[in-house]
């Protein structure tokens, strides 16, 4: 065996990606392959389905869900863009200051991904709830109109992604931060930059590989959340994921299900490939 | 009785562990549904070329297709062989110690009794899922490890036409429903002459309110699709996501039996939950008692048996037979194609249909009994209580029209329409652009 290795030497690369090239092709390949088969498919669970063929499937499934399709990539930007921003201090805030304190508050990140996803999103709707713990309390000192409500508004729903994938955002910046050398700030300092230009110049830039990661991480997801807006969300909040589970689970419609699947997939590509066009230039791997 | 009255918070939790059964479930059966073609996805050419999913209940699919258009002979006949695999909802039987429902004591009486061993799970969270995840099984002829699932009547029916179902002789094997179930209850139009299915219990979707919040007495329907009404409670307002439910509501409200619904009058009925959408809060599932309880919704859809329950944490809360008619849905016992034990799961249902069994389940389950003779017994057990608070109880369920429903709510009361399964396509994309916004 040994010599056989020896003598074919430049077949090892490809024996160590044998592991993960299957796994992709299992698990990635086959699926996707056999989603593109489905959506091109006509027929219902009683007739049987038969490749047809049917590239008519795209711009029909795209023309009856246009609006959550948009809404879904409009709530992923929003999304990512609060969880950079409240998610940034934070992981700054741990990186630099946390002292011997690190360890304990990147626990404390983690900590609710001790608990489910969908408790953590039920237990919103108690503390959203329109006479419940915080708006009851607001409305009891008459600060906001009876009628006033969270639950079943984009605002429940946007805040719940957003809480939800913001572990995601902070531990990737955390990482970036981390390993930024701080000799290099103070250099900065030394040569007369203020603090805000030292961060602008210096910290900033060499956190972005953190800022790339953690936007992909919580941007990709979201835009196929659908508890969020099936927990606290209302018909206005409808994302583009409820209607692709309602197409797979109660209408028994695979083919324009798998075709909405294909085109969220091309459409969070095309998202993310701007998104590196405008961040061209920059080192985005750490 | 305490059981009855689980409070607030342990009833969300519970909902909330359901949800998360149900997200696994779905990811089981989508990966159970890509096993209905994986067989030619190993091979990337066999999925580009021959790939199509084999029709349901086609002689091609297999033998449980072949015997749909034979009249097959149906099960039954023997003795029990005392082992029963069981699937319902959940809290739908008496539980018995620390809210088991397998410690259930009609189970343990029907082990003393019959002498069989029952197996029961609480496996259903709701019909289209749970079909899912016997499908596959039942198109290949295989059988789904379960001897008796609870369906509702649509159900029974998409069931019956893919042959899905055993055929049973109800005359032979379960005399006691013959015997002791309501009229409206045999010979069902899903089910002619109840060959399939008997069933196990039934409910009314009405609507309920909270007096605390709304000035009116509600009484039909057309209040909740009234301009002023629907302006002045916009965002209190809830729905039912069930395709069915809230068709056939509208369908009611239009003057239409859902029942003999045509293309139409569903365009019609979608037109009418279309102008009340704006104002409708959220379109919800079994959750909607939480915001209902928790003063979010003010009106809402509801099922009858649930409010019987919620009424015991806020006895204002209301539940009405709208003016223009409900839908009295049916969930039916019924033994699926190449069950195991069909003898036990017909003395099951022979056993239920004793009153007295009836009448213990009835006192905890709280949905419409479909023996009327169970009320004179639980009558019997509310005079014999020993507790104040006992005897309260089971009086208030004996005497309920939710449990018991009168002639005049009965006479009220509609089905929903079969649909067949392109008419079910048409209706979900009609509803879906309600629903969806």
């Amino acid at each position: 065996m040994s010599g056989w290795l020896r003598r074919h030497r430049g077949l090892i690369p490809y024996l160590f990606l044998l592991p993960g090239g299957l796994w992709l092709i299992v698990f990635f390949l086959v699926p996707i392959v056999t989603m593109a088969s489905v959506a091109l498919q006509e027929g219902s669970l009683g007739t049987g389905y038969r490749l047809t063929f049917n590239f008519g499937i795209f711009p029909e499934a795209i023309a009856r869900s246009d609006t959550q399709l948009i809404r879904s990539l409009l709530f992923g930007l929003i999304v990512t863009a609060l969880a950079l921003l409240i998610g940034y201090p934070m992981a700054y805030t741990i990186a630099f200051r946390g002292g011997r304190y690190k360890s304990i508050l990147l626990l404390l990140v983690i900590l609710p991904f001790f608990t489910s996803f969908i408790i953590r999103t039920i237990s919103w709707q108690f503390i959203l709830a329109d006479n419940g713990f915080l708006l009851g309390t607001l409305k009891g000192f008459g600060w906001l109109d009876e009628r006033f409500r969270l639950l079943a508004t984009p605002i429940a729903v946007i805040s719940g992604i957003t809480y939800n994938f913001l572990p995601f955002v902070v531990l990737p910046l955390y990482v970036a931060l981390e390993k930024i050398d701080h000799r290099l700030i103070e250099a900065a300092t030394d040569l007369y930059a203020s603090r805000l230009q030292a961060f602008l110049r210096v910290t900033l830039p060499l956190s972005l590989p953190g800022v790339f990661a953690a936007s992909l991480l919580s941007f990709i997801p979201a835009v196929g959340d659908y508890i969020n807006a099936e927990l606290l969300g209302s018909r206005n909040e409808t994302m583009i994921g409820n209607v692709i589970q309602g197409l797979y689970l109660v209408n028994n419609d695979y083919p324009r299900a798998s075709a909405l699947s294909l085109i969220l997939m091309v459409g969070i590509l095309i998202s993310v490939f701007i998104y590196i066009r405008v961040l061209r230039g920059q080192e985005l791997t750490v | 009785m305490s059981d009855v009255q689980r409070t607030r918070l342990e009833r969300a939790i519970a909902r909330a562990l359901r949800d998360e059964r149900i997200s696994r479930r779905r990811f089981l059966r989508q990966a159970g549904r890509g096993g209905l073609y994986a067989g030619g996805a190993l091979s990337l050419p066999a999925i580009l070329a021959a790939c199509g999913i084999g029709p349901s209940g086609s002689p091609a699919a297999g033998a449980s297709g072949a015997q749909a258009t034979a009249t097959p002979s149906p099960v039954g006949g023997g003795e029990p062989s005392g082992t029963l695999i069981f699937a319902n909802w959940e809290l739908y039987i008496d539980p018995g110690a620390g809210d088991d429902p397998q410690k259930s004591p009609t189970l343990a009486a029907f082990k003393d009794e019959i002498g069989v061993d029952t197996t029961y799970t609480e496996n259903i969270l709701d019909n289209q899922s749970f079909f899912a995840t016997i499908q596959p099984d039942l198109e290949a002829g295989n059988p789904t490890g379960y001897d008796i699932i609870v369906m509702t009547d649509w159900m029974i029916g998409n069931m019956i036409r893919l042959g899905y179902l055993e055929r049973m002789d109800v005359a032979r094997d379960v005399p006691n429903f013959l015997a002791n179930a309501a009229d409206k209850y045999k010979d069902p139009s899903y089910d002619p002459s109840n060959l399939h299915s008997v069933p196990w219990q039934s409910g009314i979707t009405g609507i309920a309110y909270n007096p605390a919040l709304v000035d009116e007495e509600i009484t039909s329907m057309a209040q909740l699709l009234d301009p002023a009404m629907i302006e002045k409670y916009s965002g209190q307002i809830g729905m039912f996501t069930e395709m069915r439910d809230s068709m056939s509501f509208a369908l009611l409200h239009n003057g239409v039996n859902p029942e003999e619904a045509t293309l139409a009058d569903a365009e019609a009925a979608r037109d009418t939950l279309l102008a009340q959408a704006p104002h409708v809060r959220d379109y919800y599932g079994n959750e909607y008692t939480d915001p209902f309880t928790r003063e979010n919704l003010a009106i809402t859809m509801a099922w009858s048996g649930d409010v019987f329950q919620m009424k015991f944490d806020n006895p204002d809360l209301q539940f009405v037979v709208p003016e223009e008619g409900a839908v009295l849905w049916v969930d039916n016992m019924c033994i699926p194609k190449g069950a195991e034990h069909p003898n036990d799961a017909l003395a099951m249902m022979d056993y239920v249909y004793r009153p007295e069994v009836a009448a213990q389940m009835t006192e905890w389950i709280n949905y419409i009994c479909p023996v009327p003779a169970a009320q004179d017994i639980i009558r019997q057990h509310a005079a014999e209580a020993e507790s104040a608070e006992d005897r309260e109880y089971l009086e208030a369920v004996a005497e309920s029209e939710l449990v018991f429903p009168t002639e005049d709510m009965l006479s009220r009361l509609h089905s929903y329409k079969v649909l067949d399964e392109e008419e079910e396509r048409q209706w979900n994309e009609l509803f879906d652009e309600v629903r969806q916004g």
